[in-house]
């Protein structure tokens, strides 16, 4: 059984639907990607699956329960987390409160210092710059304090809503390393992108998402050879 | 002449910036205007009056259960009358926030007209050189710097206090995060209608009042958080201070009536030339 299944869910901004009967799962410890062109409906599908924005259809079971009408603190607090796109970080605290408001859940606390060391391991950078205000960091860092901020959370499954957007190429690959030893450590994770190579290039599994429907799905390396993917979002 | 007056207008500046700290709170958090902040000022007055007058209860043994009570008040005005229109546009919000004011002046007219009360209480004065200090402004005085450390304790050291930051920061990223953002706004609507109480609790040792003694002070209110910029706890206090020194400074050169105008001149002026407040950030 898949740790979170998602069942034809729809739901609109006011009266434009978005998103039509999408559906995916993510098998516990694999990283899988969904990828899509800008205004696909990638973000709405997150926000969707947080409880953000209200699913008009369909269903959302996590490890068997079902969490469709849960808040989006309430997903949180089963380990559901999201690194939203845009950092969304909180500017007028320090890298270390942004950090300890990612640890705010009851899960989560417990296990603070160990969560902690782990973030300044793998991010440094966040160490360094523990004090400084969060609005002040570079785009890269407040990347960084992103998915450190997402990791404190002690997530079950760690999403991540364009993780590469606006970074420089050796940022991103930075980011993917630390993905890369996520997924060693067999962290369930769903990547959304609009890199498709890139993202497909890291996930075991992946989803094609299409004016809000999902279009194509399968192994990622299948993914990536697949004509219509090559053409439509590879460039080849 | 002077020096007394200002004197005066300094210590009554604390007071004024308690006030004030509670409106800027719920501002600066939750992007709300309170427009029944003065009749809960009044609140706090009444709150002492009835613990003096009825119970024969110290005023600042009182002004407890008047911290009390101002903080749940809050938090059921938000659930009751906020937290439904919280996300509406922001006429929404202050419609809301005047029909409670309505209905809290509505309510305590019926109960208690609106002839003029007063705390009759008095600690006798503090003799600093040629001037003499009533005990009741310096105690109040005391009293709003010890509020505002503690608030500050509250929001920079606190779990909840964090929160009440991060919320008010973002949000959304809040409630991503496991933070139950209805509740911790909630807690900051109680903490300002708090503040509002404590304020008022206050004055009602050394001015008479009535049920709409508050709206005076509220109008303040928004002066010094124009003066001191939003959601600043510090900024709110210098923002009293400045405006104490005004009142205590004006009436030495013309009719004390010429005092609203002046200070309503200086809230137009700096939100032409500087409308983040004198001493807020750009951001």
């Amino acid at each position: 059984m898949a740790l979170l299944e998602v069942q034809g869910i729809s739901s609109s901004y006011g009266e434009v639907q978005i998103l039509w009967d999408a559906s995916l799962e993510l098998e516990r410890g694999r990283l899988t990607a969904l990828v899509g062109s800008n205004g696909a409906g990638k973000t709405t599908l997150l926000r969707t699956v947080m409880g953000l924005l209200k699913a008009s259809q369909g269903s959302i079971r996590f490890d068997g329960r079902d969490v469709t009408h849960v808040s989006p603190h309430g997903k949180a607090a089963e380990g559901i987390v999201l690194v939203p796109e845009g950092r969304q970080l909180f500017p007028s605290m320090s890298v270390y409160e942004n950090l300890e408001m990612g640890a705010f859940t009851k899960r989560a606390r417990g296990n603070f210092q160990a969560n902690l060391g782990r973030v300044y391991d793998m991010l440094p950078r966040l160490k360094e710059r523990a004090g400084q205000r969060a609005g002040t960091l570079s785009g890269g860092e407040q990347q960084m304090l992103a998915v450190g901020r997402g990791l404190m959370a002690q997530p079950e499954i760690l999403m991540f809503d364009e993780l590469s957007l606006g970074l420089a190429p050796f940022l991103v690959l930075n980011l993917f390393e630390v993905l890369q030893r996520l997924k060693e450590e067999g962290l369930t994770m769903l990547l959304v992108e609009q890199n498709v190579q890139m993202a497909l290039a890291v996930s075991e599994y992946g989803y094609v998402l299409a004016e809000g429907r999902v279009e194509l799905e399968g192994p990622s390396r299948e993914l990536a050879r697949n004509e219509h993917v090559r053409e439509a979002y590879l460039g080849i | 002449m002077l020096v007394p007056s200002l004197m005066d207008g300094l210590l009554l500046g604390f007071v004024y910036g308690i006030a004030a700290m509670g409106l800027s709170l719920i501002w600066g958090v939750m992007d709300v205007i309170n427009l029944a902040h003065g009749p809960i000022i009044a609140l706090g007055m009444f709150g002492i009056y009835l613990g003096f007058t009825g119970l024969g209860l110290n005023p600042y043994l009182m002004l407890i259960l008047v911290i009390g009570g101002g903080l749940l008040l809050g938090v059921l005005i938000y659930w009751v009358a906020v937290h439904r229109v919280i996300n509406a546009p922001h006429l929404s919000t202050l419609l809301a926030t005047f029909a409670v004011n309505m209905i809290i002046i509505g309510i305590a007219t019926a109960i208690f007209t609106t002839s003029p009360r007063n705390v009759d209480f008095n600690l006798g004065g503090f003799p600093v050189g040629p001037i003499t200090l009533p005990w009741t402004r310096i105690l109040a005085a005391l009293a709003s710097v010890l509020v505002t450390a503690l608030l500050y304790l509250f929001l920079y050291q606190t779990r909840p206090g964090k929160a009440i930051r991060a919320v008010s920061d973002n949000r959304a990223a809040a409630e991503l995060m496991g933070i139950p953002t209805s509740w911790i706004l909630a807690l900051a609507f109680g903490l300002g209608t708090m503040l509002a109480a404590i304020s008022g609790g206050l004055i009602s040792t050394f001015f008479p009042f009535t049920i709409l003694a508050g709206s005076s002070y509220e109008l303040k209110s928004f002066v010094i958080c124009v003066l001191g910029g939003l959601g600043n706890p510090l900024g709110a206090l210098i923002g009293g201070l400045l405006l104490g020194a005004l009142e205590g400074i004006i009436p030495a050169f013309m009719e004390t009536s010429w005092v609203p105008v002046l200070e309503f001149v200086l809230f137009v002026l700096i939100l032409l030339v500087r409308p983040q407040g004198l001493l807020g950030s750009k951001t």
